[in-house]
């Protein structure tokens, strides 16, 4: 467990950092390392700074809270969460991330100091651990969680090192798997992703991706012709003339899909 | 289908009186010409059954000649209607009649009736037979009467339901509680820093509280009471995001003082902010306007919204519940539209333009 804690703060509202600031500043052992009033400010910042825990806002411009976590959750390092919100109608979800702890707005010292001592317990624990040990399964949840029953991702966000990328879904032409990574290409332009297949297959609306093989899953949108190269073997043509494997099963899907 | 097929119960009991009044008819058969009861009977309860159906069939005929709000030409369509399908109903009486009687005289029981007897019969089936569709007629348009006022009152307690549940739901949008959690913590966070601010912002909530349970409580207030309240919630929520929140107003004096909803214009503006202000990282202008033109008043609000912003749910309830209010607020030529161009969100209320005592007062 680090001696002081690295923290950082993550609102879209100058009043909540300070407050948040204000409170911290009565535990000797929290250095707020850096604030950020935006989604994209905060991945920049959770890559650079590598803070111990951050205090998240759910809603707020570029990316919310859920996609920040999603996109640093699964890396060595990756920081504890707060939440920090008015809306109570996140906090499953929450914990179904392994959030440590969600604050309501409006919250109280005590309150906070509470959840800076659950975060020392679970960051001790992870250290003693050496690492959370089921990146893969955190991951499955983001991706599940970050969006309700029946509703199905809008959009890939991806990271870069420091830069995110966010992906329309209606504009992947196809996403490939490369052991723990997914590579989502869209728009002549190919983004790595540390996520399975399956994960994100989940994640997208089955009407439109289509899991053809055991390593491809397809826009149906972006599909030209399948074409019969051999007696059961086949492949997908896209528009751009790629070409892509069927399997058996991921045939039999794709004319489920069309019929 | 005509509603008794719908009532086993009530279809019976009509099918009862129609046997019954078998009865009567078969005296007067028999005061024409003597015969026996059984065989007048015989004759006269099935004939009334088989006739008691056909005469349902005004039930067509009412709904397609309704009698509430005709005048002239078209009482006069209907009378003629009602008497041509009497005249039918009657010939298909006389036919069924001929057949039955003689079906009955050859096969089944004969009275011994004489030719002549039973050609007089069928005339007596003929005149009875016009008052007795008559009759289904005129119980036909009572019921009709009395489903189109029970309808009327269904409808009018609905429109007054409906008007009280989008009253409340206007309050409690108001009254927003995520407004309130936040405006709370934004009150907290003044505390430590700037303890003026913090009492101006609870000075600032409790004004803005209060004119809205002021307002909510009225049926009409002017533009001019709605734009100051918009104005404290503004207030309140400039504390949040500070330069991120810029507000531009063109209000025409003619527009302030004209008469609208109450708490109609507040949901519009907090819809900028949650689906505007907060989605952009520098924030921008909300714009207001409002103009009277003619007999219209147009008010707009404007906001910028980022094309990257994350997905909310919940979109477009905020506008539902305005364009609700203004369907049962009952200005027929009320309207809202909503619409994008570019980065420009614009929600667009245009309602007639109703004077309220002179110079609404913006406060």
């Amino acid at each position: 467990m680090p001696e002081r804690l690295r923290v950082l703060v993550v609102d879209d509202e100058a009043p909540a950092r300070s407050l948040l600031r204000e409170y911290l500043g009565a535990h000797a052992d929290v250095e707020v390392a850096g604030e950020c009033a935006n989604g994209f400010e905060a991945v920049k910042s959770i890559a650079e700074q590598k803070p111990d825990l951050v205090f998240l806002d759910v809603q707020m411009p570029k990316l919310d809270g859920f996609e920040v976590l999603e996109l640093v959750a699964g890396e060595p390092g990756a920081p504890a969460v707060i939440f920090c919100t008015a809306y109570d109608e996140y906090a499953l979800r929450a914990f179904e991330v392994h959030a440590v702890d969600y604050l309501l707005k409006p919250f109280g010292r005590e309150r906070l100091a509470e959840a800076l001592g659950r975060a020392r317990d679970r960051l001790a624990l992870a250290t003693a651990r050496s690492q959370d040990a089921t990146p893969a399964a955190r991951a499955t949840a983001l991706a599940a969680s970050a969006r309700g029953q029946g509703h199905f991702a809008e959009r890939i966000v991806v990271r870069d090192g420091a830069q995110v990328h966010v992906i329309p879904s209606e504009q992947v032409d196809y996403v490939e798997a490369q052991d723990d990574y997914v590579a989502v290409h869209a728009a002549g332009h190919s983004h790595l992703k540390h996520q399975t297949l399956s994960e994100l297959s989940e994640a997208l609306d089955p009407e439109r991706f289509v899991r053809v093989h055991r390593s491809y899953l397809v826009n149906v949108d972006r599909i030209a012709r399948v074409e019969l190269i051999a007696k059961d073997q086949r492949v997908i043509i896209l528009r751009d003339g790629k070409q892509l494997p069927v399997s058996r099963s991921g045939h039999e899907r794709l004319r489920e899909q069309w019929s | 289908m005509h509603p008794l097929l719908a009532r086993p119960a009530r279809l019976l009991l009509v099918l009862a009186l129609a046997a019954l009044s078998g009865v009567p008819l078969a005296w007067m058969l028999r005061l024409l010409e003597t015969r026996p009861w059984p065989a007048a009977l015989a004759f006269a309860v099935p004939l009334q059954i088989f006739t008691t159906f056909i005469v349902l069939s005004a039930w067509w005929v009412c709904r397609r000649h309704p009698l509430s709000g005709v005048q002239g030409a078209g009482l006069w369509k209907a009378v003629f209607a009602q008497l041509a399908a009497a005249l039918q109903t009657s010939v298909v009486r006389v036919a069924l009649g001929a057949f039955w009687g003689v079906a009955l005289q050859r096969w089944v029981y004969s009275a011994g009736l004489s030719r002549d007897a039973l050609i007089q019969d069928l005339l007596v089936l003929l005149v009875t037979g016009v008052p007795f569709y008559l009759l289904s007629a005129v119980a036909h348009y009572l019921y009709l009467a009395f489903e189109a006022s029970h309808e009327a009152e269904r409808r009018m307690l609905e429109t007054q339901v409906g008007a009280r549940e989008a009253e409340l739901r206007a309050l409690r949008a108001q009254l927003n509680p995520h407004f309130l959690f936040n405006s709370l913590n934004s009150i907290n966070a003044l505390v430590g820093s700037d303890p003026e601010g913090a009492r101006r912002m609870c000075e600032g909530l409790g004004d803005f509280l209060r004119r809205t349970l002021a307002l909510g409580a009225r049926d009409e207030v002017t533009l001019g009471e709605e734009l100051a309240l918009v104005d404290r919630y503004l207030g309140i929520e400039q504390v949040r995001f500070g330069d991120r929140l810029r507000i531009e107003r063109a209000v025409e004096p003619a527009a302030a003082a004209c008469h609208v909803p109450p708490l109609l214009l507040q949901p519009l503006v907090e819809n900028a902010i949650k689906h505007g202000i907060q989605d952009c990282v520098a924030g921008g202008v909300i714009r207001i306007e409002a103009k009277r033109a003619g007999e219209a008043l147009r008010v707009s609000v404007e906001n910028p919204v980022d094309p990257d912003a994350p997905l909310r749910r919940g979109e477009g309830v905020g506008l539902e519940n305005v364009r609700r209010r203004l369907e049962v607020f009952g200005a027929r030529e009320s309207q809202l539209t909503a619409s994008r161009q570019g980065d420009v969100f614009r929600v667009l209320l245009t309602l007639p333009a109703v004077d309220g005592e002179a110079g609404g007062a913006r406060a």
